[in-house]
Formats: C-alpha cells, sequence, structure tokens
C-alpha cells in the first residue's frame, strides 16, 4: 500500500495529540470543580483574595492603561484615514467605541493579565510545587486548592472587568485624542457618534467576556503550576505552557462567546 | 501508633517500594536508614499521604488513611508534624509565620502566635531572626526553622526527614537531643531519616534499613550495630567494598 507507513503515523499522531488534548482539558475541568467547591465552603480566604486582586488588578493598571489609549489611537487613525475613502470618517467615534467595548476592551486586557498576572501565577506555583511548599501546605492541613488557587480565581474574576471598563474609556479616550486633535473633527461629533449607536449590551457583553477571561487566567494557569514537574526548568515550561494556553483559550473563546452574547 | 503494610510505589518503570511492612509503636522513635535515592522519602510521604500507594496500606491509630478523602485526611495529618528533607518553609512568608502558620490557621491570634514561633524558634537553637525571611536565611538555619514549624502545633506524631544533615556536628548534637526530648517528655511518636549513623544510634528506639524497596532488617540500635547482615554491616560502617554494588563507580584498590 503506497504511502501507508506515513499515513498510519499522521493518523497516530493526530490521535495521540487528540487524547493528550481530552486528558488536559478533563484535569483543567477537575480543578476547576474542585475550586469551586473549596471556594463555597469557609474558611474564605478573605486577606489572600485581596492580596492577589492587588498583583492582578492594580499592578495591571498601567500596562493596561498604555495598551488601551495606544489602541483606541490606532483604532481612530485608521478608521479615519480609510473611511475618508468613501467619505465616512464621521463614525471614527462609532468604531472606536464599539470595537473597544466588544472587542478590543476585554480580548486586550485578557492578554495582559494573562501575559502579566498569569504567568506570575503560574511560576509562583511551580516554584512552591517543585520545592514542596504544596506538600508543605498539606501536611499542615490546608487545602493548596482553597489557600492558592481560590483567591487568584476570584481575584482575576473581579479583576479582569474592572481593567475593561478602564481600557474601555482610555481606548475611546485615545481615539477621541487622534480624531479630534490630530484630524481637527469637532468634539461633539465625536462623543455623538461614539454614543450614539452604543447600546448597553456592547458594554455588558464585553464585561462578561472579561468575567470568563479572568476565570479561564486563573483556572489555566493555577493549572500549569499547579502540576509542574522537573525543578527550575519544569518551573519554566508550566510558565511558557501557561502563557501560550491562556492566550489560545482566550482567542478561541473570544469567537464563541462573542457569538452567542454579542450577536 | 503507625503501621505500614505491603507498600509498594512505582514512579513509571522506576519501582521505588517493594512491599515495606514497618511498625512504629506509640511513643516509640524509629530511625529509617538507607542509601541515596532508596526511596526514604517517598516512604515518609506516604505515612503522612502525600503520595498514594500502587499497593499495600498505611495505618495511623488503626485507620487505613490511603482512601481517605481530602477532608478526612487533613483531620488525620492534625496529628502529624513533618519536617521535610528542603525544609519547604514559604518564601513569601517571614519566619515566625512560617514557624506558627498551622496555629494561625486554626484561629490563633497574630501576636500570640509570634509568641509562641518565637519560643519553638529557640528551642531549635534561633533567636533574633523571626522577621526575617527565608531567603535570607542558610541552608542549616532553614532546617532548623523547618523543624519549629513541624513542632509548633504540638502534633503525636513527627516525621523527621534528614533533620540534621547540612547542620554543622554541634548543633546536629542539638538537634538529636530535642528529638529525643520530644520523646521523653511528649511522648511523641517519631519517624526519622538519616544518613548519619551517630545520630541515628542517638536518637533511635529502633531502626530500620530500607535496601532496593524492602526493609531487609530492623532491630534496636545494639542490634544493628552487631548485625550480621552483609548488607547491613556495609551501610552502617560506610565502606564501599561489600554487597552492595555502586553503579557506574569502578573501584579498584590494591
Ligand atoms: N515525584 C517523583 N516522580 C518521579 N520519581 C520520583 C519522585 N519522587 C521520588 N522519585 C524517585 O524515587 C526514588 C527515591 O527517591 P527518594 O527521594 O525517596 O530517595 P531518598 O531515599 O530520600 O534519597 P536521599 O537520601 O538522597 O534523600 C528516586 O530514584 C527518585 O528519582
Ligand atoms: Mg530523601
Amino acid at each position: 500500500m503506497p504511502g501507508g507507513p506515513s499515513l498510519y503515523r499522521l493518523l497516530e499522531f493526530l490521535g495521540s495529540a487528540c487524547i493528550r488534548f481530552t486528558r488536559t482539558l478533563g484535569s483543567v475541568l477537575i480543578l476547576f470543580a474542585e475550586t469551586l467547591k473549596e471556594m463555597l465552603f469557609p474558611p474564605f480566604e478573605i486577606k489572600n483574595t485581596f492580596k492577589q486582586m492587588q498583583e492582578v488588578g492594580i499592578k495591571s493598571v498601567p500596562v493596561v492603561i498604555i495598551t488601551a489609549v495606544f489602541t483606541g489611537m490606532v483604532l481612530a487613525f485608521q478608521t479615519f484615514t480609510g473611511f475618508k475613502r468613501f467619505g465616512a470618517e464621521a463614525l471614527v467615534g462609532t468604531v472606536v467605541a464599539l470595537s473597544m467595548t466588544r472587542e478590543m476592551g476585554p480580548v486586550l486586557t485578557g492578554l495582559v493579565v494573562a501575559g502579566r498576572a498569569g504567568a506570575a501565577m503560574a511560576a509562583e506555583l511551580g516554584t512552591m510545587r517543585v520545592t514542596e511548599q504544596i506538600d508543605a501546605l498539606e501536611t499542615l492541613s490546608t487545602s493548596p486548592v482553597k489557600y492558592l488557587i481560590v483567591p487568584r480565581f476570584v481575584a482575576s474574576m473581579i479583576m479582569l472587568p474592572c481593567l475593561t471598563i478602564i481600557a474601555d474609556m482610555l481606548g475611546i479616550l485615545g481615539g477621541y485624542a487622534i480624531a479630534v486633535w490630530l484630524y481637527g473633527m469637532s468634539s461633539a461629533l465625536y462623543w455623538r457618534r461614539a454614543w450614539n449607536y452604543l447600546e448597553m449590551n456592547d458594554i455588558y457583553g464585553g464585561l462578561a467576556k472579561a468575567c470568563f477571561f479572568g476565570a479561564a487566567i486563573a483556572i489555566v494557569c493555577c493549572y500549569r503550576g499547579f502540576y509542574t514537574e522537573g525543578g527550575a526548568e519544569g518551573v519554566g515550561k508550566a510558565t511558557t505552557g501557561a502563557v501560550v494556553m491562556s492566550f489560545m483559550t482566550i482567542l478561541i473563546s473570544d469567537y464563541f462567546l462573542g457569538a452567542w452574547l454579542l450577536k | 501508633m503507625i503501621e505500614v503494610s505491603g507498600l509498594h510505589k512505582s514512579f513509571g518503570s522506576h519501582h521505588v517500594l517493594r512491599g515495606v511492612d514497618l511498625l512504629v509503636e506509640d511513643g516509640q522513635s524509629m530511625v529509617v536508614i538507607g542509601g541515596s535515592g532508596s526511596g526514604k522519602s517517598v516512604l515518609i510521604k506516604h505515612i503522612i499521604g502525600l503520595l498514594k500507594p500502587d499497593k499495600g496500606s498505611v495505618f495511623v491509630d488503626g485507620e487505613d488513611i490511603t482512601g481517605l478523602d481530602a477532608r478526612h485526611l487533613y483531620e488525620v495529618r492534625r496529628k502529624f508534624g513533618m519536617l521535610f528533607q528542603g525544609a519547604a518553609l514559604f518564601d513569601s512568608m517571614t519566619v515566625w509565620e512560617n514557624v506558627s502558620f498551622a496555629l494561625t490557621r486554626s484561629g490563633m491570634k497574630p501576636k500570640e502566635a509570634k509568641e509562641v514561633a518565637i519560643e519553638k524558634l529557640r528551642l531549635v537553637g534561633l533567636s533574633g531572626i523571626e522577621d526575617l525571611m527565608p531567603s535570607e536565611l542558610s541552608g542549616g538555619m532553614r532546617k532548623r526553622v523547618g523543624l519549629a514549624r513541624a513542632i509548633a502545633h504540638q502534633p503525636q506524631i513527627l516525621l523527621y526527614d534528614e533533620p540534621t544533615t547540612g547542620i554543622d556536628p554541634i548543633m546536629a548534637d542539638a538537634i538529636n537531643d530535642l528529638i529525643i526530648k520530644m520523646r521523653e517528655e511528649l511522648n511523641v511518636t517519631s519517624v526519622a531519616i538519616t544518613h548519619d549513623m551517630q545520630s541515628a544510634y542517638k536518637i533511635a528506639g529502633r531502626i530500620a534499613f530500607l535496601y532496593e524497596g524492602n526493609i531487609i532488617e530492623s532491630g534496636t540500635p545494639d542490634e544493628i550495630k552487631s548485625t550480621s547482615n552483609p548488607y547491613t554491616k556495609q551501610f552502617i560502617t560506610g565502606s564501599a567494598q561489600g554487597p552492595i554494588k555502586i553503579e557506574g563507580v569502578e573501584l579498584k584498590r590494591a
């Protein structure tokens, strides 16, 4: 049979990739279920949660601001020059407002937080795993899921929408700066166009996505950190793996969530 | 009382424990000796339920802990204190927060917990370091902080994974005395792992020798000293010559 062995090998490769994917997905979901369970029973890790809210939220503000402002500026710039070709440059405000609230705000915030706080979560938990600190928690009758993962999960789920609100506002302001100051559009027109076509649903849908991204980043990154093996090298792998996995999760789920929430 | 029976554990194709049996009576001090990589740490982690055996069981005060769910396992672990080989201090916390972790978790006020921590640190020969971070300590100091953390909640059972490794001989002897004191005054049951035969003879009520996944000999320190088993004999005298082969090391001697 011509090409038999290589076809066979291809199928084998695809099959084992599928099995690996399913197994990872299953373990992530199990960790997620355990996190929810531990979250609902006292004691509640209030102090740790606030500390994580600071790590995930407050410390991400500067990067989120810069990302959002420049994204808004780029959107305004590209829309203005592009739409001018068919005389529709007055719609800059609308394009910036809709893009930021529905897509750019939540997705970019998610990516920024995944790269910053998510990587830190994986590295921190990974280090704690390889230096047996997670085992030590167990011996001191403390559930590592409750003590380490629940606070990160809650903090990330709360802070992502907050950061997204900041990103939405600053993106729209960045667009304003370009449209009004650079291209001399009237300020009233920019705001009118931005507001007129913006529905509350756009904002809520975006925030709901952000909330989902927050939960997904925390679970994926904690999962990679929690099950780290193989010393310092393993921690490195867990960290990059966590970031890649979060990015994929955000970008893929964004499409499906968008199609469902923001029709 | 701790009873390990028929314990098997493999990692991949590496069959580390091959049917270990070990009995530690209440108030007894058991020392497990064995070569590097023979599975001593793996054994001690099974006793506190950190690892699940492939086969066999571990009984703590008559209760099989291998099948327990998380909640019950945490209950059982309150009886235990464990010193890890690498100390495993929480590096996001100060020394005193490490030592009093179990106490503050069960509701003790920080001020009181810090006092207890300082007192426990003094027991292991450390003072004035309670506000430092673990990264600022030497290896031997970390080990002793780990020991203070293990004894802070007054457990009935103590597991020591190489308590004196990496500590100077004088301090090591002080640690030995502390371990003996824990047994004599508080009647704790203990399992200690060590390479250090001097320390083993001093603290042990019984010594068990782990070799190739099995306890091949156990007895009182005097019985072990006068053993006729060639493997045990080679190990306790620390000779490179004998039935225990060291892989990859050529032994040439005129
Ligand atoms: N989590 C693990 N995954 C894979 N292999 C492991 C794991 N833990 C231990 N091992 C293997 O089990 C064997 C026994 O390890 P263990 O740490 O118990 O040795 P030890 O007797 O404590 O040695 P040492 O005296 O050097 O501390 C080693 O060969 C080690 O590679
Ligand atoms: Mg060991």
